[in-house]
């Protein structure tokens, strides 16, 4: 029981043996409630989480809160690599349209295509709804790149704005600290400055 | 081989590998394609660009070797649009066709005019640079073509009215009913990318370089032209 319990723990990002055996007895000598607690949240989260069939982010209903949110815009669309990007963007409380998640970036050599990341489900939403925007959010690599450009070919068959995040020097950082990559992006992606 | 020192190099791809770590498949000047680990690497708040001539260091005695530093040797350079695409390209056919840790001396610097030049260049031009490299890249691997002359040995005739057909990892026939125009062979001898033949050609080209490739992938055709949304 104990070994196996160990070996369950590996399962997580960045937990080795060791630290799963510290992980294993902290939680039996020392916080069963703990330990009790977590089992019974892993096996609700489990069964019961799936994707959003309108947005693939994950979630506990058929249609997630953002997409079920009736205050938040329809005509923009915000497609992004991750949940966990979503997130993010939500903290800014600065989006207020809808979101699309890839769960990945196009890598036809890794075997993942426009279908693992759902683009045809993204075509026929460009198709069938009234978009006015599309927002493209996925990383700056070269990955990300390659897939917004992608992304941005097939919308170019809707009337649809296609826009791309910004990239460049972080807010309150110092630009003599800044990557030479970063500023050759920053500068080629500057914009009118408004008094 | 056990330790190398700031070699130039290109990355080419890359992949998650472990949790931390990326599995980083390089180009090398010396030691050609070699696949390397690096540790922790997807964690670094600098990562290593592809497209940008670098010089790495790597060591190990395994078939899995660690890379231990990356020298960025190059300015910015951000390929966007359909340049990444054609990018990215050519980096599969040499992950592809290339041999684990053979030298490339040759292609290693065409490579490096190539992606030079690739932000520079309008569409066009751009797809021609990359069937420049395709000769390249072939004439290296053994598979060079003779552009001057056809399969029995007489010059090609470069009127444009004058028809070949390409006979697998042959040549050239002479035949009514080739698809490929005297003209247009002679177009495949150009060094630079100076003079860009018209569409109709670059399409000759392409389905020639094509047919060329086709046996030395065989049946899994290259994954990056997935990389070029179209209608279906
Ligand atoms: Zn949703």
């Amino acid at each position: 029981m104990i070994e196996s319990l160990n070996k369950a723990f590996c399962a997580l990002p960045g937990v080795g043996k060791k630290t799963a055996q510290r992980f294993v007895y902290h939680l039996l000598e020392r916080n069963r409630e703990g330990g009790m607690n977590l089992a019974k949240a892993l096996v609700d989260a489990m069964e019961h989480v799936k994707h959003c069939s309108s947005c693939r982010t994950l979630s506990e209903k058929d249609i997630c809160n953002i997409c079920a949110n009736n205050n938040r815009t329809n005509t923009q669309l915000c497609v992004v690599e991750t949940p966990t990007d979503i997130h993010a963007i939500e903290q800014s409380h600065i989006y207020k349209g809808k979101y699309f998640v890839l769960s990945g970036y196009l890598s036809p050599i890794d075997g993942i295509g426009a279908s693992e990341l759902g683009l045809d489900e993204l075509e026929q939403k460009l198709h069938q709804q009234d978009i006015e925007e599309i927002i493209l959010a996925t990383n700056a690599t070269i990955e990300g790149e390659v897939t917004a450009h992608y992304i941005s070919n097939m919308a170019k068959q809707f009337e649809v704005r296609i826009t791309r995040i910004a990239h460049g020097i972080p807010i309150g950082g110092e630009l003599e600290y800044a990557d030479i990559n970063t500023i050759a992006h920053a500068l080629s992606g500057r914009k009118d400055y408004d008094l | 081989m056990a330790k190398i020192d700031l070699t130039p190099a290109f990355l080419i791809h890359r992949r998650a590998f472990k949790d931390t770590s990326l599995l980083l498949d390089f180009f090398t000047q010396e030691h050609g394609k070699i696949r390397l680990v690096g540790r922790g690497s997807r964690k670094s708040k600098a990562p290593i660009q592809m497209f940008q001539h670098i010089k790495i260091s790597f060591s190990g005695k395994s078939d899995l070797k660690s890379l231990n530093d990356v020298e960025v040797d190059d300015q910015p350079r951000s390929l966007q649009g359909e340049a990444l695409i054609l990018g990215m390209y050519a980096n599969e056919l040499i992950a592809r066709l290339l041999q684990d840790q053979d030298p490339y001396f040759e292609l290693f610097e065409i490579y490096k005019q190539f992606i030079n030049q690739l932000p520079k260049l309008g569409k066009q031009a751009s797809y021609w640079a990359l069937r420049l490299f395709e000769n390249s890249l072939l004439s290296e691997l053994g598979y060079g073509l003779d552009f001057e002359h056809d399969v029995n040995g007489d010059e090609i005739d470069t009127r444009i009215e004058c028809k070949y057909e390409y006979q697998s990892q042959v040549g050239f026939t002479k035949r009514s009913i080739g698809k490929i125009s005297g003209n247009t062979i002679q177009l495949m001898l150009a060094e630079d990318v100076l003079n860009t033949p018209n569409v109709e050609q670059l399409k000759v080209c392409r389905d020639l370089n094509r047919a060329r490739l086709h046996p030395l992938l065989g049946n899994k055709p290259l994954q990056s032209r997935l990389l070029f949304w179209s209608k279906n």
